[in-house]
C-alpha cells in the first residue's frame, strides 16, 4: 500500500579534501563558534534597533511572527500535526492581552502568561482529536477551529468588542518605568521585548527537540506505529505538543496585541493568518530551529512589497504560488537547504563519534530498521 | 407549522448544494486519499467566469456549462501537474499544495474580478411570486429547481460509478491502485478524470448556490460551503458517495433548524456549529455513517 517515505539523512562519506571541517561538540573551537554566533546575533539586533522607527516596527513584527511560526513548527514541523488553525491561538493570545488591558487595566506584560496558559489549555483540547485521527482529519479539525475563532469573537461582542474591534490606548502600552524608555520609544521597547522572548523560545525549542521528548516527536511524525511500539506514548506526546505549540503561538499573539494596539476579528485572526504562518514555516524550513525566523521575514516583507500592486490580491497569489513552489523545489525550506550545504563545510560531532564512524553507522542501521516496508 | 416547513425547505435546498459539494470532495478523496481544500475556491473561480459570461449576455445555462467545462480542466490539470508529483511523498505535501491553491485561486478571482459583490442570475425563475404553497409554506421554484438539478447530478454520478466502464475503473483505483494498475487500468488517467469530475460537480454547486446565497457572489461565498460540505462528507463517511448525499441533507437541515430554533447560536455561529459536528463525528465515529472501516493504512 502507500509507502510513507521517511527522510533518513543520508550522510555521504567524507570526501578526501579539507572539507568538511570536523568540530567536536564542547571543544575550544566549538565554544569559540558559539560565542561568535552570540556576538553576531547581538550585532544584528543592535543594527535593527538603530533603524528608523518604521523599520524597527517591521522588524518587531518579524520577531513576533518568528515566535508564532516557531510554535507552529513544534506541532507541524517536528511532530507532523498539520494545523490550519493556529490563527486561533494567535488571536486567543492577542485578545487575552487586549481584554485584560482594556477592561481590567492589567499591565500588558503581566497578561502574557495568562494568554500562554489559556492557549496551552485550548491547544490540548484541540489536540485531543489527534489521538484518534491524523493527518488530513486533524487538518480539518484545526481548519474548523481557525474558522470558528473570528465568529466567536463576533458572537461575544460585549466581551471582545465584536466586529468593531478592540482598541488598546497607547498610554496603556507605554514601556514600564524600569526600562528608562519614554512613551514615544514604545517601538524600541516592543522590539527588545520581542527579541528577548524570541531568543528564549528558540532556546526552549532547541533544548526540547534535542531531548528525549524531541526524539519521540520526530518518531511520531515519521512512523506513528513504530514509535508506539518503541514505547512512545502517542497520546501524551501529541496533546502536549499541540498545547505547547498553541501556547507559543498565543504568546506571539499577546505581543502582537501590544504591537498593533487595535484588534479586529477579521483583520489578523482569520484563516489567512494561518496560511501565512504555514507559508512562513515551509519557506523557512519545517523542523529546523531557525526556519521560522527566515520564514517570518518572508511573511512580513512579501505582502509589504506586493501590497501596492493590487489591493492585497497579488500577495495572496504570491503566497499560494510560493507555497506550491516550495513543496516542489525546496521541500526542506531555506534553512534546511543551508543546513545541508553547511554540513559539507563544517561538521559538528560529539566526542564519541570522532576517530571512528562506527557509532554513527550503527545508529543508522538501527534507524533503517524502523522504516516501514 | 408553516415556518417549520419553510425552514425545512430552506434546509433541504442548502443541504442539496452541500451534498453535491461533498460529493466532489468524496470523488477526490476516494481516488487520492486527500481532501481538496481548494475545491471550493476552484468552484468560486469558475462561478466568477460564469458570472462574467452572463454580463456579456450569454444565457445563464450556457455559462453554467462553460463553468463546468473549466472546472473539469482545472481539476484535471491540477491533479496531473501539482498533486501527482508530490502525492507519493507524504500527506503534508499534498495538503500544503491544496492550501496554496486555496489562497491562489481566491486571490486570482479577486484580482481578475475585483472584490465587489456580484449578483449572479439564477438558473431558475426566482421571482417573489414564483412559488407553490405547500401546507401554508412557500416552496419557491428556484429551490425546487435546485432540488431537481441536484437529483440529476447525483443520478448521473451514480450511473457513472456503477454502470459504466469508467466508473468501474474509478472504483478499482479507489479500492486498490496497485491491483487496478496490474489489471491494466490506466491509474494515472483515471485519477486525473476523477479530479476533473470533481471540478465539474464543484462548479455546478457554485453556479447553483450563488443566487441563493445571502452574500451573492463574493470572495467569501464558497468557503462556508466548503466547511459545511466537509462536515457533510465526514458525517457520511469520506469514501461513500451515498454518505455524502445523506450527510449534505442532514447538515443543511440541521443548520437551518439550529439557527432557527437555538437562540444562543442564532445566525452568528453557524460555522462554529459545523465545527462542533466535525469534531464530534471524528471523536465518536471517525468513519462516518457509511464509510468503510479500513481507512487506516500503513
Amino acid at each position: 500500500m502507500s509507502t510513507k517515505t521517511v527522510d533518513v539523512p543520508v550522510e555521504k562519506p567524507a570526501p578526501a579534501g579539507r572539507f568538511p571541517i570536523t568540530i567536536v561538540r564542547g571543544s575550544g573551537r566549538y565554544r569559540a563558534g558559539q560565542l561568535g554566533l552570540v556576538a553576531l546575533v547581538a550585532l544584528l539586533l543592535l543594527a535593527g534597533a538603530s533603524a528608523e522607527p518604521f523599520r524597527v516596527g517591521q522588524f518587531t513584527s518579524v520577531l513576533i511572527f518568528a515566535i508564532a511560526i516557531s510554535g507552529l513548527n513544534l506541532a507541524t514541523g517536528y511532530t507532523g500535526l498539520l494545523s490550519i488553525g493556529h490563527s486561533a491561538f494567535f488571536g486567543l493570545g492577542a485578545y487575552t492581552t487586549g481584554i485584560l488591558v482594556v477592561s481590567y487595566g492589567w499591565e500588558p506584560l503581566a497578561t502574557l502568561p495568562v494568554g500562554v496558559v489559556l492557549s496551552f489549555l485550548i491547544g490540548v483540547v484541540v489536540g485531543l482529536p489527534a489521538l484518534r485521527i491524523r493527518g488530513l482529519y486533524l487538518a480539518l479539525v484545526t481548519l474548523a477551529v481557525g474558522v470558528a475563532f473570528p465568529e466567536l469573537v463576533k458572537r461575544f461582542a460585549d466581551f471582545t468588542g465584536g466586529a468593531a474591534g478592540l482598541v488598546i490606548r497607547a498610554r496603556q502600552l507605554a514601556p514600564p518605568d524600569w526600562t528608562g524608555l519614554r512613551l514615544g520609544q514604545r517601538h524600541l521597547w516592543l522590539y527588545w521585548l520581542s527579541a528577548v522572548i524570541l531568543i528564549l523560545v528558540l532556546l526552549a525549542v532547541r533544548n526540547l527537540t534535542r531531548s528525549r521528548v524531541g526524539i519521540a516527536m520526530v518518531a511520531t511524525r515519521d512512523n506513528e506505529i513504530a514509535a508506539a511500539a518503541s514505547g512512545v506514548d502517542l497520546a501524551v506526546v501529541k496533546t502536549a505538543v499541540f498545547g505547547l505549540s498553541g501556547a507559543i503561538t498565543g504568546l506571539a499573539g499577546g505581543l502582537f496585541a501590544m504591537y498593533i494596539g487595535a484588534l479586529s476579528p477579521d483583520g489578523s485572526f482569520t484563516l489567512l493568518k494561518s496560511i501565512e504562518l504555514i507559508t512562513g514555516l515551509f519557506v523557512g524550513g519545517a523542523a529546523t530551529l531557525l526556519g521560522p525566523v527566515v520564514g517570518a521575514f518572508a511573511v512580513v516583507f512579501i505582502p509589504y512589497y506586493s501590497a501596492d500592486l493590487a489591493s492585497g490580491h497579488v500577495s495572496g497569489i504570491v503566497f499560494g504560488a510560493v507555497l506550491i513552489l516550495i513543496v516542489f523545489l525546496m521541500p526542506e525550506g531555506a534553512v534546511g537547504l543551508l543546513n545541508r550545504l553547511g554540513r559539507r563545510i563544517v561538521r559538528i560531532t560529539t566526542a564519541a563519534e570522532t576517530g571512528s564512524d562506527a557509532g554513527r553507522s550503527a545508529a543508522h542501521s538501527a534507524e533503517k530498521e524502523g522504516e516501514p516496508r | 407549522m408553516d415556518i417549520f416547513l419553510e425552514r425545512l425547505f430552506d434546509g433541504v435546498t442548502n443541504g442539496a448544494v452541500y451534498a453535491i459539494m461533498a460529493l466532489a470532495l468524496v470523488v477526490v478523496f476516494r481516488g487520492t486519499g486527500t481532501i481538496n481544500f481548494a475545491q471550493g475556491e476552484m468552484a468560486l473561480f469558475t462561478t466568477y467566469v460564469a458570472w462574467a459570461l452572463t454580463t456579456q449576455d450569454v444565457p445563464v445555462w450556457i455559462a453554467a456549462l462553460v463553468a463546468a467545462a473549466i472546472g473539469f480542466v482545472l481539476g484535471a490539470v491540477t491533479e496531473r501537474t501539482l498533486i501527482r508529483p508530490v502525492r507519493r511523498r507524504n500527506d503534508m505535501a499534498t495538503l500544503v499544495v491544496a492550501l496554496g491553491l486555496f489562497t491562489g485561486f481566491n486571490a486570482l478571482a479577486g484580482l481578475l474580478f475585483n472584490s465587489e459583490t456580484k449578483t449572479m442570475p439564477s438558473l431558475f425563475p426566482g421571482g417573489e411570486s414564483d412559488y407553490v404553497a405547500v401546507g401554508g409554506a412557500r416552496l419557491y421554484w428556484d429551490a425546487l429547481g435546485v432540488w431537481l438539478f441536484v437529483i440529476l447530478v447525483i443520478g448521473a454520478v451514480f450511473w457513472l460509478f456503477n454502470r459504466t466502464r469508467l466508473g468501474l475503473h474509478m472504483r478499482a483505483v479507489a479500492d486498490n491502485p496497485e491491483s487496478a494498475a496490474l489489471s491494466g487500468v490506466p491509474t494515472g488517467r483515471i485519477l486525473m478524470l476523477g479530479w476533473g469530475l470533481a471540478g465539474i460537480i464543484g462548479s455546478l454547486a457554485g453556479v447553483l448556490v450563488t443566487p441563493l446565497s445571502p452574500h451573492q457572489l463574493s470572495l467569501t461565498t464558497m468557503f462556508p460551503i466548503l466547511i459545511y460540505a466537509s462536515a457533510a462528507a465526514l458525517f457520511g463517511g469520506l469514501d461513500s458517495p451515498i454518505g455524502a448525499v445523506v450527510g449534505g441533507l442532514v447538515i443543511g437541515v440541521l443548520e437551518m433548524m439550529i439557527t432557527g430554533y437555538v437562540e444562543f447560536i442564532g445566525g452568528t455561529l453557524p460555522q462554529t456549529a459545523a465545527l462542533v459536528v466535525i469534531v464530534l463525528i471524528l471523536l465518536f465515529r471517525p468513519t462516518g455513517l457509511f464509510g468503510s472501516r479500513q481507512m487506516e493504512r500503513l
